[in-house]
């Protein structure tokens, strides 16, 4: 964790070439179902921002507050069963509020685990999170009455989005949520970054270089983890909606710890601590996970490879990359 | 039929062996984290390992008790390696670090039992004699579940013993208290640190093996017994060896009961009671504890 920390309010600008980028990026993610009209890769990218979404989420709590979640996927699946519900027993046509409702009732789970977690202090908090990710995967697969069980949530009807009054589409439409989910990514993902360059983000990164010192000058440490904890888990709550409304159907392999640690894959291969590397890293694995899994069922073994792998030689991930190639160039 | 008296006895004997079973694998835990401040995501899918070779050894035709002293070895063995190749190096790193890389761990050795032994539930067959019941105040206990039971004293007091009594016992104690001046003193803290992790990794080959025949053998056990131990180490207090006692048999004990009552959903039951002690005493029982 040795990155140059930003210091808030000055590096919040982008760089211009960042820009062109960015603008190139969303330009041909805009054209690209126009261009190509292949319906399986604009599915595929539809779940690789949905992920992306996810791993920013977790590095919001990992790489800037230091607190590791092992199963932030939880808090998707808690997400998006909630807006299955809601769909199909309360109201199958009010799309915006079942929305509201799953990252509303994701907040509200959230906040007393997370109360309780934050006082624990930074390695049982990360073991908590197993704990009690797992409370809710066994939640959801056995209680068989309202989440379906093993078999998932099924039969959820697609309601029309509307937008002060005009209708978009259907979002059981895949174009209608591929564009969808590329305004709601890419807003939460520029929202994120205000928030990580504000004074509140540099207290979360001061508690993450040093706990004691943050303490020391009158930083309520406590309060601001949980702070961190409630983005993390209000972004993953947003990417659970995605999720349903991308696939329709959810199951509780959706929450198990194996989608848990290929969420912290992503932010690992990317590189903590610096939003869009977790990014290009759901990018990547999403598609490795999409390849492998055809040839082999042991996909499990090689995650684990591929991890202990990364951990021991490029703990940086693809944002470290970048940044040993701009040293090199200076040099 | 069993009455009142024997369902008491029965759950009491039950909450006992399970929690033994808990003990014998979050002490492995805590040693390895008191000794190296590192915290064995693959402490769990150790301990499946240690119940699967045991089915291997016991199912080739070898006695049940060669199996019990031979599997745990292995699995030392396995510990021994991954300690040296992987976790040594990563010593001077940060703590998520050593999380994420046994993370890892967890997932290969996952895979590696599915890739070796299979999906399908194992089971340890047991010698004759054990295999029968013994009447105790009005119920028939199964005579496995004491031998069990008597096995967990017995290695929890050799493990007593180990730690109080020998020299290698007093070397791992003194460097959880004061690793600078164990080095001052001439003990290379790089071996104190593989012997810990390799004491804690027969522990869960061990308890693996133990355990083997209490549940059916299956890929998801290491994963379950991860998180029951994670349980019972958070509430006992990391690193302390007397809170793991205490919380072990607490846990146990709710966990028998509330799959007596409400079976399907114990484990909830279980995290409720870890969530309101942990409210009250954020550190554990005994909180951040010493090594003894």
């Amino acid at each position: 964790m040795n990155r140059m920390t930003t210091i808030p309010g000055i590096r919040s600008g982008f760089h211009p070439i960042h820009i062109v980028f960015i603008i190139i990026l969303l330009s041909g993610l805009v054209a690209f179902p126009f261009v190509s009209g292949n319906r399986f890769y604009i599915s595929l990218i539809t779940e690789m921002m949905i992920y992306g979404l996810l791993a920013m989420s977790l590095d919001v709590l990992l790489g800037y507050t230091g607190l590791l979640s092992f199963m932030h996927n939880a808090y998707l699946g808690i997400s998006a069963y909630v807006v299955g519900l809601f769909l199909i027993h309360v109201s199958p046509a009010s799309f915006w509020l079942a929305c509201l409702a799953g990252i509303a009732f994701t907040c509200v789970v959230a906040l007393p685990v997370g109360w309780v977690q934050v006082r624990t202090g930074g390695l049982a908090f990360a073991l908590l999170t197993l704990a009690f990710g797992m409370m809710f995967h066994t939640i959801v697969w056995k209680w068989y009455d309202v989440t379906g069980g093993d078999d998932g949530l099924m039969g959820m009807p697609n309601p029309d989005i509307n937008l002060f009054g005009i209708t978009i589409g259907n979002s059981g439409d895949p174009l209608v949520i591929y564009m969808f989910t590329l305004v709601i990514v890419t807003l939460c993902f520029f929202i994120t970054r205000r928030i990580i360059n504000s004074p509140f983000g540099a207290v979360l990164e001061a508690i993450r270089e040093n706990e004691s010192r943050a303490a020391f000058i009158g930083i309520n440490v406590r309060k601001y983890k949980l702070l961190g904890w409630m983005l993390a888990c209000l972004l993953a709550g947003i990417a659970g909606a995605l999720f349903i409304l991308y696939k329709g159907y959810i199951g509780p392999s959706t929450m198990s710890a194996f989608a848990g640690a290929g969420v912290l894959m992503m932010v690992l291969l990317g590189g903590m601590g610096s939003l869009w590397g977790p990014l290009a890293g759901a990018v990547f694995f999403i598609y490795i996970q999409d390849y492998i899994s055809t040839m082999t069922e042991h996909w499990e073994i090689y995650l684990g490879l591929v991890v202990i792998f990364l951990v021991l030689f490029l703990p940086t991930g693809f944002a470290g990359l970048t940044d040993h190639i701009r040293r090199l160039r200076k040099e | 039929m069993s009455g009142t008296l024997g369902i008491i006895v029965d759950i009491t004997l039950n909450s006992l062996v399970l929690g033994g079973v808990f003990l014998i694998v979050a002490i492995g835990l805590n040693i390895i984290y008191g000794l190296s401040r590192i915290m064995n995501m693959a402490h769990g899918a150790l301990y499946a390992v240690g119940a699967y070779i045991g089915f291997s050894l016991v199912a080739s035709g070898l006695n049940f008790f060669a199996a019990l002293l031979i599997a745990p070895l292995i699995v030392g063995v396995i510990g021994l390696i991954i300690e040296r190749t992987i976790i040594a190096p990563m010593r001077k790193r940060s703590m998520a670090y050593t999380l994420i890389l046994t993370y890892g761990l967890m997932f290969f050795l996952d895979g590696s039992i599915k890739y070796i032994w299979g999906n399908k539930p194992r089971f340890i067959e047991l010698p004759e004699f054990m295999q029968g019941t013994l009447p105790i105040l009005g119920t028939d206990y199964p005579v496995f579940r004491l031998v069990t039971l008597l096995l967990i004293i017995l290695i929890m007091g050799a493990l007593m013993l180990f730690l109080n009594k020998t020299k290698i016992g007093i070397i791992l104690r003194a460097s959880s208290t004061i690793p600078e001046m164990v080095s001052c003193l001439g003990v290379n803290m790089s071996y104190v640190h593989m012997g810990a992790f390799v004491l804690g990794c027969v522990m869960a080959g061990l308890a693996g093996i133990i355990a083997g025949p209490l549940t059916t053998i299956d890929p998801l056990m290491g994963g379950e017994m991860l998180i029951s131990s994670f349980v019972v180490i958070v509430i006992g207090g990391l690193g302390s060896l007397r809170g793991a006692v205490i919380a072990a048999l607490l846990v146990g004990g709710v966990q028998t009961l509330a799959e007596f009552f409400i079976t399907d959903l114990a484990m909830v039951i279980v995290y409720i009671l870890m969530a309101v002690i942990l409210a009250f005493m954020p550190r554990g029982l005994l909180g951040e504890g010493k090594f003894e």
